[in-house]
Parts: C-alpha cells; sequence; structure tokens
C-alpha cells in the first residue's frame, strides 16, 4: 500500500527503473576526465543579477554545465514567535528531477540539506544580522544543472552573495567561493564532476577578499597534512580574489542598466 | 545548542581571554576532561564501542555519551548503489534524551548535519577497507556504522569519531568462500563443489574450440558460521577529530555546552597518523558564525595535528588494551577458573 505510489502528486513511473545504456558510453568517461583547461583556471562564470522580478534579489550563475537560480526574500517577519534578537538566515535548496544524470525524486533529500548548510556556513558572516531582530531572510536556492558537488556549493554561495547585494540587504562583503581538488599530485581548480570523483581530496573555500577573511572551508578526502592544504588555499584564496571583482562587476553592470 | 544569555557569554569569554585563561571546572586550554572508552559493548554487531567524555567520578553519569556499532550486510554490486569492493555507510541518530529542548524536525536537522559530516569523512572512497568484497563484480560488503548519541554534554565530534573509529577498530568481517555449481557431465564423479576463488577450472571437458562461456563463480558461503572473521582493513585509516574553538585570539579544546555556546567560531579537524607515512588530514570544517583569516587556519591545523597525535596515540594504547582484555585476558580468566 505505502509502496506503490510514494508521490500522490504526480503521476509516478514504474517504481525500478535506470538510465538507458549507449554503446560509447566508455569512450565519454575517458574524456571527461581529461581536462581541456589548466589546472589553475576556473571555468567562466556568467552571473546574471536580478532574474526573478518579484523577489527582493535574485541572481543566475552558470559555469560551463552548473547552473543555479537563487532568490532572495526579505527581510521578512519570522514565522516562529521566539524572539532573536538577530535576524536569521534560512538557505533552502532544491535540486530540480532534471538536473542530475539520473532522475532525482522531486521530495526534499538528504543531500539538498548539506548543500543549505553549507551554503549557510559560507554566507552567514557577512550579513549583517544584527540590524534585523525578529526577521528571517530566506533564501531559495534552484540547482537546475549539476557539474559536481564541490560546483554546485561554490556557485551557489556566489549567487546567493549577489542575490543579496541585488536584494540591498546590508553585508559585510561580498563573499567569493572556489573548489579544488587533488588528482595525483596535481592541483585541479573548480572540478567537473567526474574530475572531482576521479580525485583523492577536494577543498571548498568561500572567503570575503575585501576583508580578507574566510568564512567556510570544507575538505574531504585525503591530503598530506599541511603541504598541498597550504598550497590549495594560496590557490584558492588568489583565485576568489578574482571571483570577487566578477560578481562586484556583474551588480555594477546590473545597477547601471537599470 | 545552549541557549545562554548575554551577560554569561561575555563572562566566559572574559575569563578565557584573561591572564592565566580561566575554565569553570579549572582545566587548562588544551586539556580534555576524563574519556571513557569500552569495546565489543553490542554482541549482535560486527564491532561497537562506546565513548564518554566527562563521566561524573561519583555516579558515572553526565558528560558526553556516544554509542557506534557497525554492521555487515551484503549487497548486489550491479544494480543499485553497491559498489566493487564494498562501501561504508554511517549514519548518526540523536536520541531525544540527549537534546530534550529540540522539535523533532530540529533534532532531525540536527541528527542530518551530523550524519553528513560523519559520512563525508568515513565513506570517502579514498579511506575504502580493502576486505569489504565477496565476488568481485557481483557482491560486496556494506558496512553500517550506526552512531547513537545518548547525551551531549559538549565535544560531540569528538566523541563521535573515537566510537567511530574504535568501533571500525573493533569490527571482524566473516571470512566468505566462493562457490560453484557445476551440473553433472558423464564421467565426472563429484557434482557441486565448494572451490577457492583462485584454484583454476581442471580439464575442461569438450573441445578446444569450444566457445561456450565458462561457468562463473556465483555464490558464496561462510565457511565457519562461528568464525567472527577477519580484522577489518584500514586500521592507520580510520581519522580521530579535534574540535578547536575558535576565539580571536586563542582556541581551546572539548569545550561545555556553555563554552560551545559562548564561542562564534569551530574549526573540525580530522587526522589520520599512518605507522610509517606523514599524516593525513582526511577532513576540515569551519563552523560557526565568525569568520577566520589564512594566517590563523594555518596556524590552526598545525595545532590540531598536534593535538590530534595525542588523543590518536591515546585512543591507540587503549583500543590495543580492549583487545588484550577481550581476548587474551578473557582466555586466561577461564584457563584459571
Amino acid at each position: 500500500m505505502a509502496q506503490s505510489a510514494h508521490d500522490r502528486r504526480r503521476i509516478n513511473g514504474p517504481e525500478e527503473s535506470f538510465p538507458p545504456i549507449f554503446d560509447d558510453d566508455d569512450e565519454d568517461i575517458t574524456l571527461n576526465t581529461q581536462r581541456s583547461r589548466a589546472p589553475g583556471d576556473i571555468r567562466p562564470i556568467f552571473l546574471q543579477p536580478g532574474l526573478i522580478s518579484q523577489a527582493n534579489g535574485s541572481a543566475y550563475i552558470e559555469t560551463e554545465k552548473t547552473k543555479i537560480a537563487c532568490a532572495v526574500y526579505g527581510p521578512r517577519q519570522s514565522k516562529t514567535t521566539t524572539y532573536s534578537e538577530k535576524g536569521r538566515l534560512n538557505v533552502e535548496v532544491k535540486f530540480t528531477p532534471f538536473s542530475c544524470t539520473r532522475r532525482r525524486a522531486p521530495m526534499r533529500d538528504a543531500e539538498d540539506r548539506s548543500i543549505g548548510v553549507a551554503i549557510h556556513q559560507a554566507i552567514v558572516s557577512s550579513i549583517r544580522l544584527e540590524l534585523f531582530p525578529k526577521s528571517t531572510i530566506d533564501v531559495f536556492i534552484t540547482i537546475i544543472e549539476n557539474d559536481g558537488i564541490e560546483g554546485c556549493i561554490a556557485s551557489g554561495s556566489l549567487a546567493a552573495s549577489t542575490a543579496l547585494a541585488d536584494a540591498g540587504i546590508e553585508m559585510l562583503g561580498l563573499v567569493a567561493s572556489c573548489s579544488a581538488a587533488i588528482v595525483g599530485d596535481e592541483i585541479q581548480l573548480d572540478p567537473s564532476e567526474a574530475e572531482a570523483r576521479a580525485s583523492t581530496g577536494s577543498v571548498i573555500l568561500a572567503c570575503m577578499p575585501a576583508l580578507d577573511s574566510i568564512t567556510s572551508i570544507w575538505q574531504s578526502g585525503q591530503m598530506s597534512a599541511d603541504m598541498a592544504l597550504k598550497v590549495i588555499l594560496l590557490q584558492l584564496n588568489t583565485r576568489c580574489i578574482d571571483i570577487h571583482s566578477i560578481v562586484a562587476q556583474s551588480l555594477l553592470e546590473h545597477r547601471k542598466s537599470n | 545548542m545552549a541557549s545562554i544569555s548575554k551577560a554569561e557569554k561575555a563572562y566566559i569569554q572574559s575569563s578565557l581571554l584573561s591572564e592565566p585563561p580561566l575554565r569553570a571546572d579549572g582545566r587548562g586550554l588544551i586539556d580534555f576532561r576524563t574519556i571513557a572508552l569500552e569495546s565489543g559493548i553490542a554482541p549482535l554487531a560486527n564491532g561497537s564501542a562506546r565513548v564518554s567524555i566527562g563521566r561524573n567520578a561519583q555516579d558515572g553519569g553526565g558528560g558526553t555519551e556516544v554509542l557506534a556499532a557497525a554492521k555487515l550486510e551484503v549487497e548486489t554490486v550491479s544494480d543499485g548503489e553497491g559498489v566493487d569492493g564494498g562501501r561504508v555507510v554511517c549514519s548518526v541518530s540523536c536520541s531525544p534524551t540527549a537534546y530534550p529542548l529540540l522539535s523533532p524536525n530540529a533534532l532531525d536537522d540536527l541528527q542530518h548535519d551530523m550524519t553528513s559530516v560523519l559520512n563525508a569523512t568515513l565513506s570517502h572512497p579514498t579511506i575504502r577497507p580493502k576486505n569489504l568484497g565477496i565476488l568481485p563484480g557481483r557482491k560486496s560488503w556494506l558496512l553500517n556504522l550506526d552512531v547513537i548519541v545518548f547525551s551531549d554534554a559538549g565535544n560531540i565530534f569528538d566523541a563521535i569519531f573515537m566510537a567511530a573509529r574504535a568501533a571500525l577498530w573493533d569490527t571482524k568481517v566473516p571470512r566468505t568462500k566462493s562457490v560453484q555449481y557445476r551440473a553433472k557431465k558423464g564421467d565426472r564423479s563429484d557434482a557441486t563443489q565448494a572451490m577457492d576463488m583462485d584454484v583454476d577450472e581442471t580439464a575442461h571437458v569438450g573441445s578446444a574450440l569450444d566457445t561456450r562461456q565458462s561457468i562463473q563463480v556465483s555464490d558464496f558461503e561462510l565457511p565457519d558460521y562461528w568464525d567472527e572473521g577477519e580484522p577489518l582493513d584500514g586500521k592507520q585509516a580510520w581519522p580521530v577529530c579535534v574540535s578547536l574553538n575558535l576565539l580571536p585570539t586563542l582556541h581551546f579544546l572539548d569545550a561545555t555546552l556553555q563554552e560551545e555556546a559562548s564561542v562564534p567560531l569551530k574549526l573540525l579537524v580530522f587526522y589520520s597518523f599512518p605507522s610509517d607515512a606523514t599524516p593525513l588530514l582526511r577532513g576540515m570544517r569551519l563552523l560557526g558564525t565568525g569568520v577566520s583569516d589564512l594566517v590563523q587556519t594555518k596556524s590552526l591545523l598545525k595545532d590540531g595535528e598536534k593535538y590530534a597525535r595525542n588523543v590518536w596515540v591515546a585512543l591507540e594504547g587503549k583500543l590495543k588494551d580492549e583487545d588484550l582484555r577481550r581476548n587474551q585476558k578473557a582466555r586466561e580468566r577461564f584457563l584459571n577458573r
């Protein structure tokens, strides 16, 4: 009874379904892990603020195969009755069902929450929450196409920070975020999904370059204690400074054109 | 987690920043509370351990208490999420008695956050143990590591990872033997046999030009039902966690709930120390509403490695003691009864 239709709002397909297997699948896999750019290059970022008109602030970010839309509503009254002296930041992430190679169920998933927590950690220290008591700022992130979790978290943090700036919410600085993966002895910045899966470790760094401060570090996998990590942090830090200028520029252009 | 007033927060911060630093229980900045560990506490699990930090000496209550148990199940590699060579899946569940003031939704969220930290570190492909495969390409072991938090008095992540490491150290993987079924041929005397995986098939009945697919190994069995098995591989790989609570000018370890609530930023570092190689950083997380910077992060990593090494050495000593207690000494006691 409970097994037949998990989702009563939609017409469910067969319970077990598998993606089709194509003859030339093997070749594709080997091609993907070969990088077409230098290890220190990140994929070009397209960032457009002001995408969703009904939200207080919004942004759309696209880097090759990662497409994320972000909308910010707030500051608005907190639904909860408990008094909070500082404002609350609520980050909700949703994957669209067509964002990954295997269809994701539209229901909220465990992975959604961990990405939401990571993005929350990246941006919460940049917002002046003490100016909004009893209020909530809602950040809704929709991942339209997904090319690796590291890319999603990094691009999602960028989109969220841009959307918050677009909404006119007071912040201490813009948050720039970048990821890196270690493949063998090489450090590759901004890995795609195939590269991240082939790597032995990955780092996602979120920082505020304007204040020279780090808001979030997420490292997983194995690395020789500080050697590789220090290099990554230095490389990521310099990359984040470049990304910061991209974000600032796109916000300025958007304001000028309005 | 504990809600704390601004006055109390300021009180704790100023006493930590004073010269010399003062903590409510008189500890130094890098002193841990008493840690108690016992392994093999869940006889039905393949490996288990219980860790408590800061237990009262008088009545054995209070403090952070965590239980970890590893259970193996067989899964098929071809469909679903099975991986050739086996995999590890971790989960943390928080007992409502540990967090009586949290709503069920908030408890779920907390549980989920702890699970994702544990999973991201211990289920990573680079740390996967080597003896979790059964039939290559077909069947493998799925190791479910379940951690239960019974009570939280601060420093929960250190306790969770210590318990996880101890449970995985204690885990024994049952030995399997692959089985091949052969149809009865004319002059062959025996039908179904069990044979070792790497022994080649002897004279093939029929001509050498026979291109039919040779019969594959199709199933496995446990040669000895009562044998617990061989120890899980990778004892040197499972990391320990050190939570460094950060104030702008100093850091301290093993915080109580009130101290955790007074500190804006926390850094979790996960280190493993293989016996012959350089220490490996297996994970790092910055948690909280504060900010750090490059210089502080670098020095914290160095300090974190030092603290982690102390925890590692102490934990390993205790785990070896536990092994002795449960095996050798138990046998001696039995013989001398």
